[in-house]
């Protein structure tokens, strides 16, 4: 585990060097802060607009983070040939992938608590107390990350950067519209058509599993069930698809 | 430095182009731009899906851009599609109770167009908030109170305050109302709701329930002056054949000592159309 830690490290200390990663930061605390503005323009409940706007934040600044750091989180190290020092080392490519992995989810970590606390001290300036649900939401939005960081990791080991992070943010969007699939094959004719459909929508993450923000919004009652399962949804795909991106990884000629 | 202080100079004089076409171009008088967009606002569920798992922050900015296009109206111009993007609205946010509220105080501001029409409207958003929101009270309160006050429609009204009744939270004071209401039909003076709403607001929780209740008095207020006003507003236009343009003219006729103000201390106008009381209510300003 000590290479794991070391190249996670490594990953995450390359990343807050990279200027791109403060620009990503910078501007979703801005977009926090500003929900004040925007709750000042509403009639009513202004913390309902700032908590909407924060979490909505949360989750697109986080998204991109995901997406962009793919670009560089596996062929910087092959461009510049730093991956042979690496691997020429009791390093196994298994320990790669997973330790580039934790770096590129201990990024997005990082700002998900950041946002999470300005969001946190925004709504405490304007609604006068302190929502902890916003941690939950927040928590939610780090397990659909981690599943968005897998794919990441799985499609820069895949394929050239700037199509890995194309495809990264194509599962986010595919993930979040995959419910409708799902309705969509009670609606079509014929059986097999029906299971064809099925099929893919159960090998496609659904990312609205891990979607509660309308239930912190609006204080609504969140069944256990329903986390707990989450967790477990989140921890398969992220198995899964890191177990298909070390299968890659370890067939691929890096030469 | 002469080089640099020549850039400087063609960079602020491109500027100044930019700014001056800006000037100009706001001066284009624009006919009604977000009603026609509003044309092609998708469907709920295609701005659900489109939303990438933020329904809510959709409804967010409907919201706000509705509140923005909606107070740039006068009270006799007929609002275009209010109800459709109430419903758009509260389709993707079923629980956002301000829509529904914001919704229908918007709607009843209007005085042209068909008023029964409008009325339906009304009851229709209030009964899809109830629906969506049926341990809201203070929704149905509302409800019943825009009844009784915009509409003088008793009967409406007293469906909507037993349903406020019902709620175990509901405070006593409705119970009180709906009875007086629903037994003895002309027992509440419009003084007896002013009195109603002003305790109500000194007994107002939090400040969205205050405001709430100021912009319920401030109905009461204005329906009392509308019956007070309007008869003089009447015999004004039959002495002189013409309808005042403003309460200045009645006051110099002598008819009244000072122009009539609402209960927030604005003046009121008069509707020419009509040749009836205008209230501009401003509750966000109070």
């Amino acid at each position: 585990m000590r290479a794991v830690r070391a190249i996670a490290a490594n990953t995450l200390r390359e990343a807050i060097r990279d200027r791109i990663l403060y620009l990503f930061v910078g501007f979703a605390v801005v977009m926090v802060v500003s929900t004040k503005l925007f709750g000042m323009l509403t009639v009513g409940d202004e913390t309902k607009i700032v908590k909407d706007i924060g979490l909505a934040s949360m989750q697109f600044f986080s998204m991109l983070i995901a997406v962009m750091m793919s670009m560089i989180l596996i062929s910087r190290e092959v461009d510049n040939r730093t991956v042979f020092n690496i691997l020429a080392k009791p390093v196994r490519r298994w320990q790669f992938i997973l330790g580039k992995y934790l770096g590129l989810v201990s990024i997005v970590a990082a700002n998900l608590i950041l946002i999470t606390v300005v969001l946190m001290l925004m709504v405490l300036i304007v609604a006068g107390e302190l929502d902890f649900m916003l941690l939950f939401a927040g928590m939610m939005t780090m397990l659909e990350m981690l599943v968005l960081a897998a794919f990441a990791t799985f499609f820069a080991v895949l394929t050239r950067p700037i199509l890995g992070s194309l495809m990264t943010l194509a599962v986010f969007v595919v993930g979040h519209l995959s419910a409708d699939l799902w309705l969509l094959t009670r609606q079509l004719p014929g059986a097999l058509t029906r299971m064809v459909v099925a099929v893919v929508y159960y090998l496609l993450p659904n990312l609205e599993r891990f979607n509660f923000r309308t239930a912190v919004v609006h204080d609504l009652p969140i069944p256990g069930a329903a986390v707990a399962w989450a967790f477990v949804y989140a921890g398969a795909f992220v198995t899964v698809v890191l177990y298909l991106a070390n299968l890659r990884f370890v067939g691929k000629d890096l030469k | 430095m002469k080089q640099r202080l020549l850039k400087i100079s063609i960079v602020a004089l491109i500027l100044s182009v930019a700014v001056v076409s800006e000037i100009q171009l706001g001066r284009i008088p624009e006919e009604d731009p977000l009603g026609r967009e509003l044309l092609y606002l998708p469907s709920p569920e295609m701005l659900k899906i489109m939303s990438l798992g933020n329904p809510g922050l959709a409804a967010d900015i409907l919201y706000l851009w509705s509140i923005q296009y909606y107070s740039l109206f006068k009270p006799h111009e007929r609002f275009l599609y209010l109800e459709t993007i109430y419903n758009l609205i509260t389709d993707l946010d079923p629980l956002y109770v301000d829509a529904y509220r914001i919704g229908a105080l918007i709607m009843q501001i209007q005085t042209g167009g068909d008023q029964q029409e409008l009325k339906g409207a009304v009851r229709r958003l209030f009964e899809k908030g109830l629906r969506n929101l049926p341990e809201n009270w203070g929704l149905a309160e509302a409800a019943a109170w825009d009844f009784f006050i915009r509409f003088r429609d008793r009967e409406t009204a007293i469906y909507f305050a037993e349903m406020a009744v019902r709620h175990p939270e509901a405070p006593a004071r409705i119970k009180r109302m709906v009875g007086v209401w629903r037994d003895k039909a002309s027992a509440w003076s419009l003084e007896d709701s002013i009195a109603y709403w002003r305790r109500a607001v000194e007994d107002a929780e939090d400040e969205w329930d205050r405001t709430m209740c100021m912009n319920q008095l401030y109905d009461a207020v204005a329906a009392r002056d509308r019956e007070r006003l309007e008869p003089l507003l009447k015999t004004f236009a039959g002495r002189y054949g013409f309808c005042p343009s403003s309460w200045e003219d009645v006051v110099r006729a002598g008819a009244l000592r000072e122009v009539p103000r609402d209960a927030f201390g604005d003046p009121y106008g008069i509707g020419t159309e009509t040749c009836g009381l205008v209230a501009f209510k401003k509750f966000k300003d109070q």
